[in-house]
């Protein structure tokens, strides 16, 4: 993992090394034999472990919740590359400078969504005729592709904005655990149920992940993944032996809590943290400043 | 005389296979008791503690907490006083951070946000962890999730506190931490009951043996009690702590003589040599 420079504790609890066997587990994930796909399939996690040590975790969640989204609408209401491109460089400081999240962590985060963009604007950048049409064009043996300045321009404002959009969002799940986000939907009177659910599926997908990979690292040392029938074989069991566990650790996972006065109203306690009015005036002359530019420029 | 503060009474508990768990067991709990639980592997215990503690209702039989029979009413009284340490950590938590998992029992426990927010301070104070407090678990480590888990239950404030197997899968630094809370809850009076298959740790940390096989209680009593009689320890699948082994080793070869005052600790046996 890469060392984040502002964060000593976590440093020092990631040294811990053998000690440490969650933390290791999910380093073992990203790299072992089975995700050799990059970084991609830790992603999630990664996200979420620095979304707990973001310098600004303390500041009030549902503030860190609604500036993105706002920002989001405005973005894609606005429609204009200057503000996007605004967007982009905000959201980058309050995740990079304020957030303390190491530039190589942050563009390699950053760099899944920009594949998948570009991928997808090369599809609206271009077009495909059987005549030597447009501005440019280029022979491929059945027809054209072509493309003209108006429609690569075009593409390069849609790349920012989607860039920024999606910035925003990174910005709030770069910086907020998730369990504080389900707070914020409680707030927002989503259905008790839907938040309940939440923040237990949360909470399981940790366990099931360890359980999975401890699984698969057993069944690689007996030879589980051999060659191609019986990987499907092993993949198949560990599948079956998952929900079997995932059933029974319900039934203790629901003891445990009747252990605990549990009466079947799931309440946590949480944190109360004052919002920052200088933070609120900030971003609401964010926001003023980007529709500034919006009349300015268009 | 201490004051008895839970009674259980021929208590009877079958699983849904029928297979019965629980076959006729009457203990007494009295006040500031350190007791450790002993038995073999599915001997019934862990089943106890979930009937003690009223997440089990047993088929037969009877809970007595402080001259209160407990019914389904006062049903959460009994939960509110007597606290699990599971064994495991994971299948405790369940919070994502910890902060919101010390906070649930007292959140459970309806008390005004200002107290939870104090009694958590206190426990997570209590085990060392105070800076712990904004972490997710899913990043702690086994020793520091099992921290959390009896912090867990320090802040429901509980008279009793049951322990399912504290020392399994802890390193020995963890472990002898671990002793060194349950010694300092000792000295505050709180009662306790350990399961453990540690005889070492059960002779030299208890007070009162309990000894299950097979659903039932063979034997209750003192440590050397328990732990001098063969039959009760062959019964149990148990085997007789390395200092008692040692004892009676340097008594058969006449390096020492039998006075029987059979020692506790290191310290102990150091003085007698």
């Amino acid at each position: 993992m890469h060392e984040p420079s502002g964060l000593p504790m976590i440093l020092s609890f990631l040294r811990k090394g053998s000690e440490t066997e969650n933390v290791n587990n999910h380093d073992n994930g990203t790299n072992s034999i089975h995700h050799k796909i990059g970084h991609k399939h830790g992603e999630g996690f990664s996200i979420d472990f620095y979304a707990y040590n973001s310098r600004i975790r303390n500041w009030n969640s549902g503030f860190k919740v609604l500036f993105p989204i706002l920002v989001l609408i405005l973005c894609t209401v606005l429609d204009n590359p200057y503000v996007s491109t605004v967007i982009i460089a905000a959201m980058a400081y309050l995740t990079v400078i304020k957030g303390g999240l190491p530039v190589h962590e942050y563009l390699s985060i950053m760099s899944i969504p920009i594949t998948f963009i570009v991928i997808s604007v090369f599809a609206i950048a271009v077009d495909f005729s059987k005549q030597p049409v447009g501005q440019y064009n280029l022979y491929l043996g059945l027809g054209y592709m072509l493309t003209s300045q108006a429609m690569i321009k075009r593409a390069g404002f849609l790349i920012l904005k989607v860039f920024a959009a999606v910035s925003a969002l990174q910005m709030m799940a770069l910086s907020t655990p998730s369990s504080e986000i389900i707070s914020v939907l409680e707030k927002a009177h989503v259905p008790k149920i839907i938040v309940e659910l939440m923040n237990i599926i949360y909470r399981y997908i940790f366990i099931l992940t360890d359980l999975s990979i401890n699984m698969k690292n057993s069944a690689e040392s007996r030879q589980g993944y051999c060659d191609f029938k019986t990987s499907c074989y092993t993949f198949g069991n560990i599948a079956g032996n998952i929900l079997v566990i995932s059933l029974k650790k319900a039934n203790a996972y629901y003891d445990a809590m009747e252990a605990r006065c549990y009466d079947g109203d799931l309440v946590f306690l949480q944190e109360d943290k004052r919002v920052d009015r200088m933070q609120v005036a900030l971003a609401a002359a964010f926001i003023a400043a980007l529709f500034l530019i919006w009349g300015f420029t268009s | 005389m201490r004051k008895t503060i839970l009674e259980v009474k021929d208590l009877h508990y079958a699983y849904g296979n029928g297979k019965p768990a629980l076959n006729g067991v009457s203990v007494n709990i009295h006040e500031g008791e350190r007791i450790a639980v002993m038995g073999a592997n599915g001997s019934g215990k862990s089943t106890f503690f979930l009937n003690l503690n009223g997440v089990f209702t047993p088929d037969r039989g009877e809970i007595v907490y402080r001259d209160t029979p407990v019914n389904k009413k006062n049903l959460n009284e009994l939960r509110k006083n007597i606290g699990i340490v599971f064994q495991d950590a994971d299948n405790q938590i369940i919070a994502s951070t910890v902060l919101a998992e010390v906070g649930f029992g007292p959140m459970n426990l309806k008390l005004p946000k200002a107290e939870v927010l104090e009694r958590v301070d206190e426990a997570l104070e209590y085990m060392n962890i105070l800076d712990f407090k904004d972490r997710a678990p899913h990043y702690l480590s086994g020793g520091e999730k099992k921290r959390v888990s009896i912090a867990d239950i320090i802040a429901m404030r509980s008279e009793i506190i049951i322990f399912d197997e504290p020392m399994a899968a802890l390193d020995p630094i963890n472990a002898s931490m671990l002793e060194e809370v349950l010694s300092k809850l000792g000295s505050e009076g709180k009662t306790m009951l350990i399961s453990t298959h540690d005889v070492d740790f059960a002779y030299r940390w208890a007070e009162r043996v309990l000894v299950f096989c097979q659903g039932k209680i063979i034997a209750d009593g003192t440590p050397l009690e328990i732990f001098l009689n063969n039959e009760i320890l062959r019964q149990a699948n148990l085997k007789q702590p390395t200092l008692l082994e040692f004892y009676d080793l340097l008594v058969e070869k006449r390096i020492l003589e039998d006075e029987e005052i059979y020692p506790k600790s290191m310290r102990e046996f150091n003085e007698i040599l």
